[in-house]
């Protein structure tokens, strides 16, 4: 199964199996991992799944599509060109395996 | 607004300082054992209009779920119980079953389940999302904010905040974010409430279905006038997207009438109570005239303190059990996020008015699937155009100490009348 690794800002990191589709927000919410809160269930419309993704893993992810941009603005956190909206990150296919580092503030 | 530049966010700004809060995420409860919810019979709807703080305080104090028979609903006061109801929608159906939503206003999202809610969520497009908002609605905001804010000049100290003020110019906004070019701010009121009464007719007077199935009718035929009419002069507006996607008529006319119903209130109720807040928290005043970067922070803790929708309903899938009471298949459910913002495990010295506290997720907007659909316009029109015109344009801006103002409600809840007077 796919797997996401989730960094705390405290450098803490916990190993999550997802099923093929999984999202990096609807995995976090389901383990209870700290610091995703996934406020509109994916709806790309609260910027609470807010994750940055490996440097050398982005490239392998479907591109970020324009709900996806708008709402990175409105991240807590400062977007850098790695930010994401965990939930609109799937597991699957080429994306068998992802690091994520949960940003310091999602509200 | 114009003067930020593109890759902010258009309401909050783009960093914030760093804060320890931290997402509370309550571990989901097994299906197992548990027991029976308490009946809370003390319980009285004019209490709860009144005032439900103190209500909600007791209930959450005993348990997260109680029976109450007034209500004729399972209440949930507690923020983790809500929150688990709010992510879990295969155990919690929106599609409640004689549901007087459905009755006034025809079978919209709200009361659907995925599949299907996507598809209708789907249809509004791109109009209310945080780019369209930015290009587009920001400036009609403003011309409508600087129209009523004049008449509200105009009447003179003594005038209604809430009626002069908030009521038409939120009525006007989503007038034109709905797109009916032939009706009035006026019409919007009046359908808003007639429909709203409609879905909280739990006493089944015939003359208040009369009403809403009147308003109904009259939504109806602006519906089917405007879709033409968008489909050769298409705007911004919802039922310009709606008239080019594929979607059933009748589904188009429930999600118009509930937006109507949960579009126009909302913000001017949540605008009164931060107006009301403020006024009545002189140092919190006085904080955000000299940063205006904290209005987003006075709307924030103004929809966590009175939630404008407090208790919105959920229909258990089976019988299980939650943070501890046992429900079984079929329980209609009160999810009370009003009593779920109060939350002492969750935020502190809760009963407070404080936009300084620390920030945590509130559960005013809903959450999961459903979650609602006009957060940003709300915050756009509210915290980023009205509230700094209306402390900038009316100096020394207080209550009327001679008539007191009204806060009621419960289901939903806001200022009533609130007399305002300022130096001219
Ligand atoms: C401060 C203002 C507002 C508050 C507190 C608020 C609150 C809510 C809540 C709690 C829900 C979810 C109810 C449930 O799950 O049963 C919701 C849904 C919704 N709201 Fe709002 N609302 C506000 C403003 C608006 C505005 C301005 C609009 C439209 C322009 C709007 C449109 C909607 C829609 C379409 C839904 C249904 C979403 C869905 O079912 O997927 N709301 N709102
Ligand atoms: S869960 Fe809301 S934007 Fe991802």
């Amino acid at each position: 199964m796919p797997t996401i690794i989730y960094s705390q800002p405290d450098g803490t990191s916990t190993e999550v199996e997802v099923a093929d589709g999984g999202n990096v927000m609807r995995a976090a919410v389901n383990e209870g991992i700290a610091g995703i809160v996934g406020e509109c269930g994916g709806q790309a419309m609260c910027a609470t799944c807010h994750v940055y993704v490996d440097p050398q893993d982005a490239a392998s992810l479907s591109p970020v599509e324009d709900d996806e941009d708008e709402m990175l603005d409105c991240t807590t956190a400062e977007r850098t060109e790695f930010s994401r909206l965990g939930c609109q990150v799937k597991l699957g296919g080429p994306v068998q395996r992802l690091r994520v580092s949960i940003p310091s503030d999602q509200v | 607004m114009s003067t930020i530049p593109p890759a902010t966010c258009p309401f909050t700004g783009t960093t914030a300082a760093p804060l320890d809060a931290k997402a509370s995420t309550p571990a989901a409860s097994t299906d197992t054992d548990g027991r029976e919810a308490p009946v809370a019979d003390w319980v009285r709807i004019e209490d709860l209009r009144r005032n439900p703080f103190p209500i909600y305080q007791r209930l959450r104090a005993e348990a997260p779920v109680h029976w109450v028979p007034a209500v004729n609903r399972y209440m949930v006061t507690s923020y983790a119980a809500a929150h688990e109801i709010e992510q879990d929608e295969a155990r919690f159906s929106a599609n409640e079953r004689e549901s007087l939503m459905k009755r006034a206003m025809g079978h919209s999202m709200l009361r659907k389940d995925n599949p299907e809610h996507q598809i209708d969520r789907d249809s509004y497009g791109a109009t209310l999302r945080p780019g369209t908002i930015k290009k587009h609605w920001n400036a009609i905001f403003e011309a409508n904010n600087t129209k009523y804010l004049e008449e509200l000049k105009a009447k003179g100290p003594g005038a209604d905040f809430v009626w002069d003020y908030a009521a038409p110019y939120t009525g006007e906004n989503l007038r034109l974010i709905c797109g009916f070019h032939n009706a009035t701010h006026q019409d919007m009121q009046r359908w808003s409430q007639t429909l709203i009464d409609g879905t909280g007719n739990y006493a089944d007077d015939p003359q208040v279905w009369a009403k809403a199935a009147a308003s109904s009718d009259e939504v109806d035929t602006a519906i089917d006038e405007m879709l033409v009419y968008l489909a050769k002069n298409p705007d911004h507006s919802l039922l310009s997207n709606l008239a080019s996607f594929p979607i059933p008529l009748e589904a188009i006319r429930a999600n118009l009438k509930m937006t109507i119903g949960g579009g126009l209130n909302e913000p001017r109720d949540v605008l009164s109570t931060t107006v009301w807040a403020l006024l009545t928290h002189p140092e919190q005043l006085a904080a955000v005239k000299t940063d205006p970067a904290l209005y987003a922070k006075a709307f924030e803790e103004s929809v966590r303190w009175v939630a404008p929708i407090g208790m919105y309903p959920r229909e258990t899938t089976r019988d299980l059990v939650l943070e501890g009471i046992r429900l079984p298949a079929g329980a209609r459910l009160g999810v009370v996020v009003g009593a779920a913002n109060r939350d002492p495990q969750v935020f502190e010295d809760p009963e407070s008015f404080n936009i300084f506290r620390p920030k945590k997720p509130h559960l005013a907007f809903g959450g999961g699937v459903h979650f609602c659909a006009g957060t940003w316009i709300a915050r756009a029109q509210v915290a980023q155009i009205a509230l700094p015109q209306v402390f900038g344009q009316l100096p020394g801006l207080r209550l009327d100490p001679e008539t007191p103002s009204v806060d009621e409600g419960w289901v939903f809840r806001g200022m009533t009348r609130m007399p305002v007077l300022w130096n001219h």
